[in-house]
């Protein structure tokens, strides 16, 4: 064997290895708006985006639609994964570019304002006659300054499947005995008790919270034995065979799926999955508010919507928010193609939403158990080591790697030291 | 001056962001500093990655995983490559299944294998109908099976490199000294163990040291198939670097975290200098 042949297929091959190695990342591909650019702006308002949900995308179309015919520019809407954004954002605004319009995880507004990634909005906000028709709790400031408005609110529920139920001779539960009694039927009826997201990340702690603050957690006391009763309750579903471990693969698009596909009595998602089910399940259902005590709180979430620091034309990308989010058509649409319940005061008394039997539970959650999200009591520079360290625990719980003993007192641990 | 571009290339794109690497884990860099000056505070994030009590289990697990990948990755590409030793058509055309496989982007690649292996997947179904297990396999949401399970997707990905690489290198063997052996009487396996073993043995070493680093900087199957969980179960240090910097937007802490992967490539990148130079010494 030529040894120096050896040699030259192997430094071939690491050629070869290193190009595979690079080929997994992705881009944003163009679109953005660089600030010394073409200075006045382009006329195009670039609009950085997470969703991949057919109908979550329509309503992004619906809003290029509408600005487009209102206005003598065009919108380019950029589909950027979920857990890219923030880091795409933060790079970008340190390169000096970045969108015109972000429309991104309403709870991470304070990392991307510390981050320079957001244009602060006040200036706007002050010359924007309907002002008063949002509330507070829909807009995101950082230290005195706003940087994002929310055109609409989303918040969990519990989904149920009115054909199991009627098979198993239950009605939908309003409290926790009446739940975990329902699932117990419908797993002795060879079915599902309940799909939700188990992933390590802050979907999971968006998930986890109204379990974990019905048994009494909440950020400004860290009670570690609040914590564990509510994960041990959550586990107790495992064990029982009402909810399965494999949630914990699962971001919160795939447990909806498994629901809508009528094998689970319940599911704990969200008002944005209305269009989902319309289109995907084949049987009778519902949603009732989730079936929490006087401590439980359910996060008021949604995406925030903002305008880029490096944005070409800011006056522009506010045109848009103008003309889409925060306009009463604009969020009439919104309820209409994935059920998300509009912010404004009077767009919340429109009969798109009244007159909707699914959002109604919905609208009551807000008042019963409507929580801040993130909560007040996590300084802004804490809030994402707050959600991975909680979601990674209620992955562990549920995933059987902690108990939820461990999981408990060890997430409060780190708690302790990141919200001080 | 025909190094030039090569130099320059290299600085750029190699040298340039192993020094910011470097710089970075020894300073404290959040989102609200990464744009500005970065405050240098030494070994604090290696110590604070330790103290978290993060550090440590990810180092553990990225040596499992390495192991995983390696082994299995070594000895199945060398099987491979004897097998499809022969010309002809279905070699050529498994062959050519492999390098497609091999030039699957990773994330495609995971998530089809998150498809297989959930409970409702082909592997579970199989096994479920075939009587051999009564509850599916907790392949992705176990904390042991799920770091295998991902090792193993790893290995899969990188056996048609090695396949194909092997496969070059047993094609050099002149054919008379398998026939002479044949003569001699030497079964299959004596043809394997005393041909074919000594004569990819310096194709066997760089493929080990490349395949050790590959499975050393792996993270975008962990990100596509489980996250890193069940909780922690698949952090290993590529990835725990990721969350730190990118989720947690500690970047110096994940640097710091990032580094430590680093040296590890880097020992193994000296090592494979060293062969490299052995094997051109004794050529």
């Amino acid at each position: 064997m030529n040894a120096r042949r050896s040699s030259l297929i192997a430094l071939a091959a690491a050629g070869a290895l290193g190009l595979t190695a690079c080929s997994g990342g992705t881009s944003a591909g163009g679109g953005g708006a660089t600030s010394d650019g073409e200075g006045g702006g382009d006329g195009v308002v670039t609009v950085w985006h997470y969703f991949s949900d057919p109908n979550q995308v329509a309503l992004m179309d619906a809003y290029q639609e509408k600005f487009e015919a209102e206005h003598d520019a065009t919108v380019e809407n950029v589909y950027v994964p979920y857990d890219q954004m923030n880091s795409k954002l933060v790079s970008a605004a340190g390169a000096g570019t970045g969108p015109d319009v972000v429309v991104f995880n309403g709870a991470e507004a304070a990392t991307l304002a510390l981050a320079g990634a957001l244009a602060p909005l006040d200036e706007q906000w002050d010359g924007f006659a309907d002002a008063d028709q949002l509330p507070d709790s829909v807009l995101h400031r950082v230290d005195g300054t706003l940087y994002a408005v929310q055109g609409y609110v989303n918040l969990l529920g519990l989904w149920y499947n009115q054909d199991i139920l009627d098979e198993i001779g239950v009605e939908p539960p309003t409290t926790m005995d009446e739940l975990e009694d329902a699932m117990a039927a419908a797993t002795d009826a060879g079915y599902g008790g309940i799909t939700l997201s188990g992933l390590p990340q802050s979907q999971g702690e968006w998930q986890a919270y109204p379990w974990i603050s019905d048994a009494g957690f909440d950020y400004e006391n860290l009670d570690a034995d609040a914590l564990a009763s509510g994960f041990e309750r959550v586990r107790g579903w495992v064990d029982d065979g009402w909810l399965t471990q494999e949630a914990v693969t699962w971001d919160q698009t795939v447990p909806f799926q498994q629901f809508a596909a009528g094998r689970t009595a319940f599911a704990q998602n969200g008002n944005w999955q209305i269009g989902t089910a319309e289109s995907d399940a084949d049987f009778a259902y519902g949603v009732v508010p989730l079936p929490l005590g006087s401590t439980g709180g359910v996060y008021l979430g949604g995406e925030g919507q903002a305008i880029g620091a490096h944005a070409d034309d800011p006056d522009l990308a506010w045109d848009y928010l103008q003309s889409t989010y925060l306009d009463v058509e604009g969020q009439e649409l919104a309820p209409d193609l994935v059920g998300s319940i509009p912010s404004r005061a009077d767009t919340a008394q429109a009969d798109v939403v009244t007159g909707n039997d699914l959002l109604d539970p919905f609208a009551r959650t807000i008042a019963d158990f409507g929580a801040s999200y993130p909560s007040p009591a996590i300084p802004p520079a804490a809030v994402a080591d707050v959600q991975l360290t909680v979601g990674q625990a209620w992955s562990a719980v549920i995933g059987g790697q902690q108990s939820p003993r461990d999981a408990a007192d060890q997430a409060v641990a780190a708690l302790t030291g990141q919200i001080g | 001056m025909f190094l030039l571009p090569a130099a320059v290339f290299l600085g750029l794109f190699s040298l340039y962001p192993l020094v910011q690497l470097v710089r970075m884990a020894v300073s404290q860099v959040t989102a609200a500093t990464l744009n500005a000056d970065w405050v240098l505070t030494g070994l604090d994030n290696v110590r604070r990655g330790f103290e978290t009590g993060q550090t440590g289990p990810a180092i553990s697990r990225t040596l499992v995983f390495v192991v995983v990948v390696t082994v299995l990755g070594m000895l199945v590409g060398f099987g491979a490559a004897i097998a499809l030793r022969t010309t002809g058509r279905w070699s050529a055309w498994l062959l050519a299944l492999m390098v497609f496989v091999w030039a699957l982007p990773p994330v495609v690649n995971g998530s089809v294998w998150k498809f297989l292996l959930n409970d409702a997947g082909l592997l579970n179904t199989v096994l479920l109908s075939t009587g051999l297990r009564d509850t599916p396999v907790p392949f992705l949401y176990d904390q042991h099976w799920a770091l295998f399970s991902v090792a193993f997707v790893n290995a899969f990905a990188v056996i048609p490199f090695n396949t194909l690489v092997f496969r070059a290198a047993l094609m050099t063997i002149d054919p008379e000294v398998f026939e002479a052996a044949q003569l001699d009487g030497a079964s299959k396996w004596q043809q394997i163990r005393h041909i074919m073993v000594p004569s990819v043995r310096p194709t066997t070493l760089v493929l080990l040291i490349l395949t050790l680093v590959y499975g050393f900087r792996s993270f975008d199957f962990i990100y596509v198939m489980t996250y890193g969980g069940p909780g922690t179960a698949t952090n290993t240090l590529p990835f725990l670097g990721y969350l730190q910097a990118f989720v947690r937007y500690d970047y110096g802490l994940g640097a710091a975290t990032s580094a430590l992967a680093v040296v590890g490539v880097l020992v193994l990148a000296v090592v494979y200098a060293r062969s490299i130079k052995r094997e051109e010494a004794d050529g």
